[in-house]
């Protein structure tokens, strides 16, 4: 175990070693005054960016600064320049990230110190909102709980998938294995084409269309049912599930592919033996990318259910659509404030991490196969 | 493949002519079922009515016996060797588990349902007749296996229609506390669909005669299905919104010189030839035709904002992690940071600017706020595209560049770039595309009344002002809240019923706005597409 941590604080130190080693290069390397316009450059754009999140009417004093340095460094020394940029570009999405993380987080701490609850006499902050499945932010007690929407989100989902996984899967084997090139031609602009509709769109026909024919189907009182909500959302994630899932299939190695086919088997025996197989973890990592945006397909959701945070009765009533977290902060961020603008940022968290998590997963994933494949990651 | 295969059987198999074309009949007969079943869904055919003279429902039932008769014929007479087939031993677990499905819910909704026997004698029906499914599918020679078990599913569900037992009439109310029945509306149309399909499957196998040619031909035909359907699917939707809304888009449309609105182009006031209200106007009192130019405009500043931000941000983190950084540590994070972002909902984004940007821009849900949300949400797309551009940029042009000695930065500049630049223009198109439709993310951030009046059309360009306190520079317009299609369209549809004081005829109105978004944002992808095909076809002439 000691060796174990002596060689990674080893490698550690090595690590850092070789930065500031390749740090020093580059100073040397470099011509003093241009290394003068990066340092003005990079201190100024973080004093910009210091002045914004401390929301400063000066802010705009060192980002003239660096706009004036980056011009100067431009003219004069541009390769330097044009390198220093690019790495805070680069640097920029990781900071953009990171502050969806850090705001979102923040403006959800008061209320998950407000529903905190005691479980064997510890007391942890935020387990009332998955304890009990009570939603009413008017009448007293006041509670926020977020068990209805996970319940709407969970059966959205698992619709959404039941649909978009199977037929995405299918036309994705089609566009990449089967098809003809000129068939080929016309249905893959199709998908995306597909893909581009707006939610909008989609919940607005949902919502005159299909919403009234399936209150009329079924006999429902009201209108708005997860079942339509979640087929209406997994046709919105079936281009996901496509592109992604043709792009894995494609990355199949043409030799094994004709290396089976030489074996005299039918192109469909090539297809479940060999190509399936070996592009298995990518067409999964497609689907779990599908149900990520299935999760996160908001307007159509808020367009066509009901809009009362409740459990639907019995739980697997899927005729009946309550709400889901999305559609609620969808539908609530006008008239809340204060506790409930918090509670939505808590939807908005729990909907962050779940994404995140599933869509670190399905990389993973991906990875793991390229690195199968022996292809290029 | 098909054709080659068919002519194939024919030269190896003297008269196996006749049964191929009685096969070729049952799949007919499945893909007729199959229009059937849709239009019987989305009521185009009235299930209590007639159709050719004989009732609906009778007409379906009868057409799935002969359908399921067909298919059990087919294969035993394949086990008895009248046809002539190459089975397999067993038809396989898939075929299995395909087969069992549907009978779990016929053997849990007949025990739990029709015999009384509650949830659990329901689930030890659909247990018993599922795994009775499965063995009958699996356990026999191939050609019983996989026609039998469907077979039997489609003539039963064949003479439940044609016995009556499951009428027009029928209705099963499922006692839940929040009351929801299936009604015969529903059930008959799905039923009928979904044994089609399995008839086609189970029939397309008995025409490519079992084997690895009969399951060849299964999964094709359900393949091409699903193609054609979702083809199909989006020509429906697009044609369905056109349909809808060009009358609402059209009112008081004019052509003739002298009756469209005055504009300056080039300096010059000219007046258009075509008047189209709907996209000309804004909202007001006076106006003959009320329309959605404000939200229009709107959303080309929305475009452009967030393109400017996110093209240049994307483009040079980009080309870092393409040409400079090496593949480590930092790369890893920053490629699960983009891909995070790729998926992170739009609503969340829009939380986040809620949180982040509004305090920072006075305050109020404004333009500026919205153009930035959706720059950060264009940018990873930006990013992964144009790093797939810049990949595909061939080493030899880097290192021909590089033979000539120059710099790592103009090798980038005069090669990388040039070459990768239709990947990366594609990419901002498609991207724009999809976030000039996004409703989520402004909703929060930038969207203010459901109508906008055409006098507050915003200027961006015309409202620059230099003042004396610390920013220096202010934008009024920039800084206000305003509209954009997808937003109005939202708020059309949730203002509901109280529209009419507003608009003459509301659901045209909205319909109308919804075609708007609908052409603006599938010309960004027409747009995108073509310059795809331009670029692709230009690369293979030279």
């Amino acid at each position: 175990m000691a060796q174990v941590n002596t060689s990674r604080s080893d490698r550690l130190v090595d690590a850092v070693g070789n930065r500031v080693r390749r740090a020093r290069g580059f100073v040397d390397d470099t011509d003093p005054a241009a290394l003068a316009v990066i340092a003005v450059m990079t201190a100024s754009i973080l004093a910009a960016l210091v002045g914004f999140l401390a929301v400063s009417d000066w802010t705009i004093v060192p980002f003239a600064v660096f706009l004036a340095s980056a011009a100067v460094g431009w003219v004069r020394y541009q390769a330097e320049t044009a390198y220093t940029i690019a790495l805070m570009m680069t640097v920029s999405t990781i900071l953009i990230l990171g502050l969806i993380i850090v705001f979102i987080f923040r403006e959800s701490i008061p209320v998950v110190q407000y529903e905190s609850a005691t479980v064997f006499g510890v007391t942890v902050p935020g387990l009332r909102m998955f304890l009990q499945p009570n939603w009413d932010a008017v009448s007293p007690p006041i509670r926020y709980s977020m068990v209805p929407m996970i319940h709407g989100t969970v059966m959205v989902t698992l619709i959404a998938s039941a649909v978009a996984a199977p037929l995405g899967v299918s036309a994705a084997l089609f566009l990449s294995e089967i098809a003809p090139t000129t068939v080929r031609e016309v249905v893959k602009p199709g998908v995306e084409i597909l893909a581009g509709i707006p939610s909008i769109v989609y919940g607005f026909i949902g919502f005159t269309v299909l919403s009234p024919w399936a209150s009329d189907q079924f006999q429902t009182t009201g209108q708005g049912s997860y079942l339509f909500v979640g087929i209406v959302v997994g046709l919105m994630a079936l281009p996901t599930v496509v592109s992604v899932a043709e792009d894995a299939l494609s990355s199949v190695p043409e030799s094994m592919k004709s290396g089976s086919l030489a074996m005299g088997t039918t192109d469909w025996q090539t297809m479940t033996s060999i190509t399936l197989p070996a592009a298995f973890s990518g067409v999964s990592s497609a689907v779990l990318l599908g149900v990520g945006r299935a999760i996160g397909e908001t307007m159509a959701a808020t367009v066509m259910l009901r809009g009362v945070p409740r459990l639907t009765e019995p739980l697997v009533n899927v005729f009946y659509g309550q709400e889901t977290l999305t559609s609620i902060i969808a539908r609530n961020y006008g008239e809340a404030d204060g506790l409930q603008m918090d509670a939505l940022f808590v939807a908005g968290v729990i909907l962050f991490i779940t994404v995140l998590v599933i869509s670190i997963g399905a990389q993973y994933i991906e990875w793991r196969m390229y690195e199968k494949l022996g292809g290029e990651v | 493949m098909a054709g080659a295969s068919q002519t194939d059987t024919q030269l190896v198999e003297g008269n196996t002519t006749q049964t191929d074309a009685v096969a070729a009949v049952a799949i007919g007969l499945s893909a007729v079922l199959f229009a059937l079943a849709v239009a019987a869904m989305f009521e185009r055919v009235d299930l209590t009515g007639t159709l050719a003279g004989v009732q609906t429902v009778t007409l379906l039932g009868g057409l799935l016996t002969a359908l399921g008769v067909a298919v059990i014929a087919f294969g035993a007479g394949s086990r008895l060797g009248y046809v002539e087939t190459e089975p397999d031993p067993s038809a396989g677990l898939i075929a299995g588990f395909g087969a069992a499905v549907p009978w779990v819910v016929v053997g849990g909704g007949v025990a739990s349902q029709t015999l009384g026997l509650g949830t659990a004698g329901g689930a030890v029906g659909a247990l018993v007749v599922g795994g009775v499914a499965f063995a009958l599918t699996v356990l026999p020679r191939e050609d019983l296996g996989s026609t039998l078990p469907l077979g039997s599913l489609l003539t039963l569900t064949g003479l439940v229609f044609l016995t009556g037992v499951i009428g027009p009439d029928w209705l099963w109310d499922l006692g839940w506390a929040q009351t929801a029945s299936i009604t015969a509306e529903f059930f008959i149309p799905v039923a009928t669909l979904f044994s089609a399909l399995y008839g086609g499957w189970a029939s397309a196998k008995s025409y490519g005669g079992f084997g690895a040619r009969g399951r060849h031909m299964g999964a094709y035909v359900l393949v091409y299905l699903n193609a054609l359907s979702i083809v199909a699917f989006l020509f429906i939707l697009v044609a369905y919104v056109v349909v809808q809304g060009v009358p609402g888009l059209l009112t008081g449309f004019e052509l003739g010189l002298g009756t469209g609105p005055q504009t300056t182009v080039l300096g010059v006031s000219v007046t258009l030839p075509v008047s189209v209200p709907f996209v000309m106007n804004g909202v007001a009192l006076l106006n003959d035709f009320q329309g959605v130019l404000p939200a229009i405009v709107g959303t080309v500043w929305l475009v452009i904002g967030a393109v400017v931000l996110a093209v240049p941000l994307g483009v040079g983190a980009a080309v870092f992690l393409t040409e400079y950084a090496d593949r480590g540590r930092f790369t890893q994070v920053v490629e699960v940071a983009t891909n995070g972002l790729w998926s992170t909902p739009s609503i969340v984004f829009g939380l986040f600017g809620f949180a982040f940007l509004i305090p920072r821009f006075g305050n109020g849900k404004s333009l500026l706020s919205g153009m930035i949300t959706l720059g950060f949400m264009l940018l990873p797309l930006v990013v992964i595209t144009s790093r797939e551009a810049m990949l595909s940029v061939p080493d030899e042009y880097r290192d021909a560049s590089a033979a000539l000695g120059v710099s790592k930065w103009q090798t980038i500049r005069s090669v990388v770039l040039p070459a990768a630049l239709p990947g990366v223009v594609t990419g901002v198109i498609l991207g724009v595309g999809r976030i000039a439709g996004e409703t989520a993310p402004i909703l929060l951030t930038m969207a203010g009344g459901t109508f906008i009046p055409g006098s507050q059309t915003v200027d961006v360009l015309g409202s620059f002002q230099f003042t004396a306190a610390p920013p220096f520079v202010a934008n009024p317009a920039l800084l206000e809240a305003t509209s954009a299609l997808p937003y109005q369209l939202f708020a059309l549809i949730t203002a509901g019923v109280g529209l009419g004081s507003s608009v003459s005829d509301p659901n045209a109105f909205r319909w109308a706005t919804a075609l708007v978004l609908l052409v603006v944002v599938l010309s960004f992808y027409a747009i995108g597409i073509a310059t795809r095909y331009y670029f692709r076809r230009r690369l293979k002439h030279t």
